[in-house]
């Protein structure tokens, strides 16, 4: 019986592979049908794939097997540092996860990168702010083109005692809510946003909640904030 | 009630009046609208068709001045518990306070590290039923409800207190 269905199977994706569907379509048995329906999807897509491979193998030679390897991180870091020498600070390991900029340089380089055409960064999907320890704070963005389809992680670090970051609130409107969002809990200050306030947090409240040496507040307008309910454990 | 709250000796008529004051009150307690995070989902079923509060005579009602029962539903933080706190102050009396789910209650899942929660609304407010769940189901926060009415139920405001 399966032998039979097997077979079947096979003579009836041949002939649709020459193009006659009516051979599948034909079938009476639902399940045999939906079998041989499964069989020419992965006939044609192994088709395909062998077809893809051989054109590879002509066309392609050494060197352009080796930019493939190079991230799109790397690529760009490469143009940022072409563009603004010194900007990039070279980092071990991490190198394709994420771009490292010198936080000097960048007003000038997050123009750069919203302005130029090889770039066109339009859309800034993320700005994260992190305590690293070590009386250091870190902001990492995470941009996208949406038209030439590249993202990228850029990485900025600045010490905690002053901490000071350009603003890109201006060069892309969204950053306006993400900054104040990294203001509300790690008191990065971004030097040139026009509305840096709390996002979350009520305006009076003390300390940036996400530093690593935060301490809970004993109370907030009278009303005690740690738990008080001793007995109720 | 005001001028006649708590003035009356204790006799029939007094008691017959109270009693008659407790049902009008505890059968239709309308209650604020409000909700401060997934409780308020569960809320919003509990008043909705399948549940119907309006079957045991409440309604949601926009305004503080309109409301007799607050539901405190979720996560009171720091910020929201001044603003809790001026809204109970705005409600006419007499008021009662339902803490909803374990976050109004106790702070919840926020009860130890919450830098920003409330440790229960009943640091700020009175609270007169306690709703267990996270968040509870429509028929926990019906039988919370249900308890308040009771105890709406035996309210004396016209009797006086003994002191």
């Amino acid at each position: 019986m399966t032998d039979d269905r097997d077979k079947l199977i096979a003579e009836a994706v041949e002939k649709a592979l020459k193009g006659d569907m009516d051979a599948i379509n034909g079938i009476e048995d639902r399940v045999t049908r939906s079998k041989a329906k499964a069989a020419l999807h992965k006939a044609k897509k192994a088709a395909k794939a062998a077809e893809l491979t051989s054109a590879d193998a002509s066309e392609s030679d050494a060197v352009e097997n080796q930019t493939e390897t190079i991230s799109t991180n790397q690529k760009i870091a490469s143009i940022i540092d072409g563009e603004f020498p010194g900007s990039v600070v070279a980092q071990e390991g991490e190198s394709e996860e994420c771009i490292y900029i010198q936080s000097k340089f960048w007003e000038k380089v997050a123009s750069f990168l919203r302005n130029n055409a090889v770039l066109d960064f339009d859309s800034l999907q993320c700005v994260t702010g992190m305590d690293m320890g070590e009386g250091i704070l870190e902001v990492r963005y995470n941009f996208h083109s949406m038209k030439l389809r590249h993202s990228i992680e850029i990485r900025i670090s600045t010490p905690i005692e002053n901490p000071h970051i350009y603003s890109i609130e201006q060069i892309w409107r969204i950053g306006d809510w993400f900054e104040r969002e990294v203001y509300d809990m790690f008191g990065i200050l971004f030097t040139g946003h026009r509305n840096l306030k709390r996002m979350l947090l009520p305006d009076d409240w003390e300390g940036f909640p996400l530093r690593k040496d935060y301490e809970t507040p004993q109370s907030y307008h009278g009303i005690a904030v740690p738990k008080v309910k001793e007995e109720w454990e | 009630m005001g001028v006649l709250e708590h003035k009356f000796q204790d006799n029939i008529v007094v008691e017959k009046l109270d009693k008659l004051l407790g049902w009008a009150r505890s059968t239709s307690p309308w209650y604020f609208q409000f909700g401060l995070a997934c409780c308020a989902i569960e809320m919003m079923a509990t008043a909705a068709s399948r549940h119907d509060l309006e079957r045991i005579g409440m309604m949601p009602r926009s305004s503080p001045r309109q409301a007799d029962i607050m539901i405190v539903a979720g996560t009171v933080t720091m910020k929201m518990a001044l603003r809790v706190k001026k809204l109970y102050e705005q409600m006419a009396e007499p008021k009662y306070v339902i803490a909803m789910g374990s976050c109004a209650t106790s702070g919840g899942p926020y009860w130890q590290h919450g830098y920003h929660v409330l440790k229960g609304v009943d640091l700020i407010v009175p609270v007169d039923v306690y709703v267990p769940g996270c968040p509870p189901r429509p028929e926990a926060l019906i039988e919370g409800l249900l308890k308040l009415q009771e105890k709406i139920q035996t309210d004396r405001p016209l009797t006086k207190i003994d002191s």
